[in-house]
């Protein structure tokens, strides 16, 4: 019957072997609640808000496939930069909720989000015993903003990033032109970057 | 009144082997079962790697309801898991762990009284699967009986080729007139009566009559609580005499170096290693099919114990 | 045989004695409810206990070997051996209501003649002899084996014959006379001493007829 294999009874004996052998190894079990699971960088646990990157854009809250965010927000004006210049208006968040127990977890937000303002954290631990204590607003969210990692370095051979070649340029250029006193450059490209601390 | 003093202290010391060993070897079972597949096993129950799990198990069964079905017939459905487990502690008294007189008691044919005892508890089973009033119950009776009736025979004819060879039906005596090379003349039979000892305790890959995943539990299917327990103390308790006897036959019980003042532990290491190979046994192999299990006692089994019988037949003739 | 050689008189029984009649009475009612009982099942197993019974006799009598193989091949075979039958009829788990054959008077009749026969042999053949307990044990697997190969070799003999011409008689009835499906035929193989040629050829009639062989083979 055993297709020609030699010696009677050495598939049993490979079996024996097989069973012997796992059991000197040491065992794959993760004891969760003793040792913190060593989770991957991009791990999906739950959806931090860095707000102050927020500007009420309400993107995310329409690209949510089954409509867990909740945003609400009023505009305030500020005077003009430069007397008799027109006011300047600015929208501010007032509530920023996720629903967790409607979230499936898509990222669908993360992705829309233009200004970089929300971020997959890997905490996982956020189980409650009522499922409406599962929405979750914003200062909790920005809480988890404290759980992100900085992002995976780069491949050694990798392009350079969009955000330092600009950076970069533009110090360049400021170099170049070097009389107009102190330039714009550094403004622009750091603040997405920040967002890592 | 020394006498009686005697044989109470042998007692109760057999009642205490009869409560404790059949507990570490299921609590072995737990912990070499999940290693080897790759898992931890139980691990808060007592605090250190989950000693005492099947103390909390007992608690948590002692705290079930004890449940009769409505249509089942009580006092048999009752009955069933004593006399599964009596019988284990009978043969328990009769097997010798030391040299002079270290048994919990003689007996003349101890041979035959064991293997006559032990095919009592599977009447236990019987009785559970035709009392419960349920098919699968039914099903796993009648696959118990079967596989008893077939597998009682090669153990009976292994076990005689031993008692040839010694001359003696005494368990004691068999031990005392052991040689080394026996264990290499009666290696067909010890293997014979190892593999038919499983299939009569239904131990994987022998577990066709509590088959789980088609007959549910077989004939303990309906059972709850300390009566459920009382039948998986059973099992336990058939390996704990299943290894002892394979030791005491076949291996030489208390013989190894500095037997005179260690016998003993030389019968507890022998059968803790064969408990071991039980356990293995267990995770290793897939479940035989009944046709299967019936062919392998009828087909293989009864003409390699028939063959180990004439050879030690001829054996004896030509040494004496 | 060595027996003791004062009688010790039927009054002022020993302790054995007494335990015997109290076993014999148990063995008695649990052989009348065997075959009184309306429940097949229960039947089987007030079997257990008649048998079990006669067992502990035997071991009050020091024959212990033949109280072991009492238990060996009576509780432990025959008794799973009828389970294992009843379990394949439709036996329900009460009363049978068809569980009398009305032949009582018939049965009681026979079951009385037999009785006494058997207690009037038994008491002429061994009225005066008596069991020393204190003595050299009687009914050692030794003694037992020397007077069964010493003195009873022939009906020893005679006994293994008939159970090898039952053994032959089962398998030629769980034979068919026409070809047989190769299946039914490896039991009748290892038990090897059949012997008989099957008549070889044919090619089986299909699983239908090999149930029904097989279902002959369990009655």
């Amino acid at each position: 019957m055993a297709p020609s294999v030699g010696i009677p009874g050495s598939g049993l004996a490979k079996g024996l072997a097989v069973t012997l052998r796992t059991m000197t190894r040491r065992s794959v079990t993760a004891q969760y609640p003793d040792a913190q699971p060593d989770l991957p960088p991009r791990s999906r646990g739950v959806i931090a808000l860095f707000e102050e990157n927020c500007t009420v854009c309400m993107l995310c809250a329409r690209e949510c496939p089954d409509w867990c965010i909740y945003i609400d927000s009023h505009k305030e004006t500020a005077p003009p930069a430069a007397p008799g210049g027109r006011e300047r208006s600015r929208n501010v968040l007032d509530r920023f909720a996720i629903d967790f127990s409607l979230c499936l977890y898509c990222g669908i937000c993360i992705e829309v989000c233009p200004f970089d303002a929300l971020f997959w954290s890997p905490e996982f631990e956020y189980a409650e015993t009522d499922i409406l204590d599962l929405t979750h607003e914003r200062d909790k969210l920005r809480e988890w903003m404290w759980t992100v990692p900085p992002p995976p370095a780069l491949d050694p051979a990798a392009e350079e990033p969009k955000e330092l070649a600009a950076a970069r340029k533009a110090a360049e250029k400021a170099a170049r032109e070097a009389g107009p006193g102190p330039g714009p450059a550094a403004a622009g490209p750091d603040s997405p970057g920040g967002a890592g601390a | 009144m020394n006498d009686a003093l005697d044989v109470v202290l042998r007692l109760v010391a057999v009642l205490v082997v009869f409560l404790v060993f059949p507990l570490l070897v299921g609590q072995t079972e737990h912990k070499v079962m999940a290693h080897m597949q790759g898992r931890l096993g139980p691990m808060y129950a007592g605090g250190f790697h989950g000693w005492a799990q099947l103390v909390a198990d007992g608690v948590k069964f002692a705290q079930k309801e004890d449940i009769v079905p409505a249509d089942a017939d009580r006092r048999v459905f009752q009955l069933a898991p004593a006399v599964a487990l009596l019988p284990y502690l009978l043969v328990l008294i009769a097997i010798p762990v030391g040299p002079r007189g270290f048994v919990g008691e003689t007996v003349d044919a101890g041979l035959i009284f064991v293997l006559a005892v032990m095919g009592i508890g599977v009447l236990g089973s019987l009785m559970a699967g035709w009392a419960s009033a349920n098919k699968f119950s039914l099903l796993g009776g009648l696959r118990t009986a079967a596989q008893l009736m077939a597998y009682e025979l090669p153990m009976l004819l292994a076990a005689a080729s031993v008692a040839m060879a010694a001359g003696t039906l005494s368990l004691p005596g068999i031990v005392a007139g052991y040689h080394w090379w026996w264990t290499l003349w009666q290696l067909v039979g010890g293997l014979v009566f190892f593999t038919a000892g499983l299939a009569e305790l239904q131990r994987p890959p022998f577990d066709m009559p509590v088959a789980d995943s088609e007959i549910i539990f077989g004939a303990y299917t309906e059972y709850t609580g300390l009566r459920f327990a009382l039948f998986l103390l059973a099992e336990y308790a058939g390996i704990v005499v299943l290894c002892a006897l394979t030791t005491v036959l076949f291996l030489g019980g208390w013989h190894g170096p500095w037997s005179g003042s260690a016998g003993w532990v030389w019968t507890l290491l022998k059968t803790a290693v064969l408990a071991f190979v039980v356990i293995w046994l267990r995770v290793s192999y897939p479940r035989l099919r009944e046709d299967q299990l019936q062919k392998l006692a009828w087909t293989v089994l009864i003409p390699l114990a028939l063959a180990q019988i004439a050879l030690t037949g001829v054996v004896k003739v030509v040494t004496s | 045989m060595n027996v003791a050689a004062a009688h010790p008189g039927f009054l002022s029984p020993t302790g054995v004695e007494i335990t015997f009649v109290l076993v014999g009475l148990a063995t008695l009612g649990a052989a009348v409810l065997t075959v009184t009982t309306r429940q097949l099942v229960h039947a089987a197993l007030w079997l257990v206990v008649a048998l079990g019974g006669l067992a502990v006799e035997y071991l009050l009598l020091t024959a212990e070997f033949i109280a072991w193989v009492q238990v060996l091949i009576y509780v432990g075979s025959v008794v799973v051996l009828l389970l294992f039958g009843l379990m394949l009829t439709k036996a329900p788990i009460g009363r049978s209501p068809d569980a009398d054959s009305e032949n009582r008077p018939v049965a009681l009749a026979v079951a009385v003649v037999a009785a006494a026969a058997l207690v009037w042999v038994v008491v002429d053949a061994f009225r005066t002899t008596w069991i020393n307990l204190h003595g050299a044990v009687q009914g050692s697997s030794r003694a037992t084996g020397e007077s069964l190969f010493r003195h009873w070799v022939l009906p020893f003999e005679a006994l293994s014959v008939l159970l090898l011409a039952a053994l032959v008689g089962a398998i030629v009835l769980s034979r068919r006379e026409t070809a047989e499906p190769a299946q039914t035929a490896e039991p009748a193989q290892t038990t090897g001493s059949a012997g008989a040629a099957r008549p070889g050829g044919g090619t089986g009639t299909g699983p239908t007829r090999a149930a029904g062989a097989a279902g002959k083979e369990r009655d």
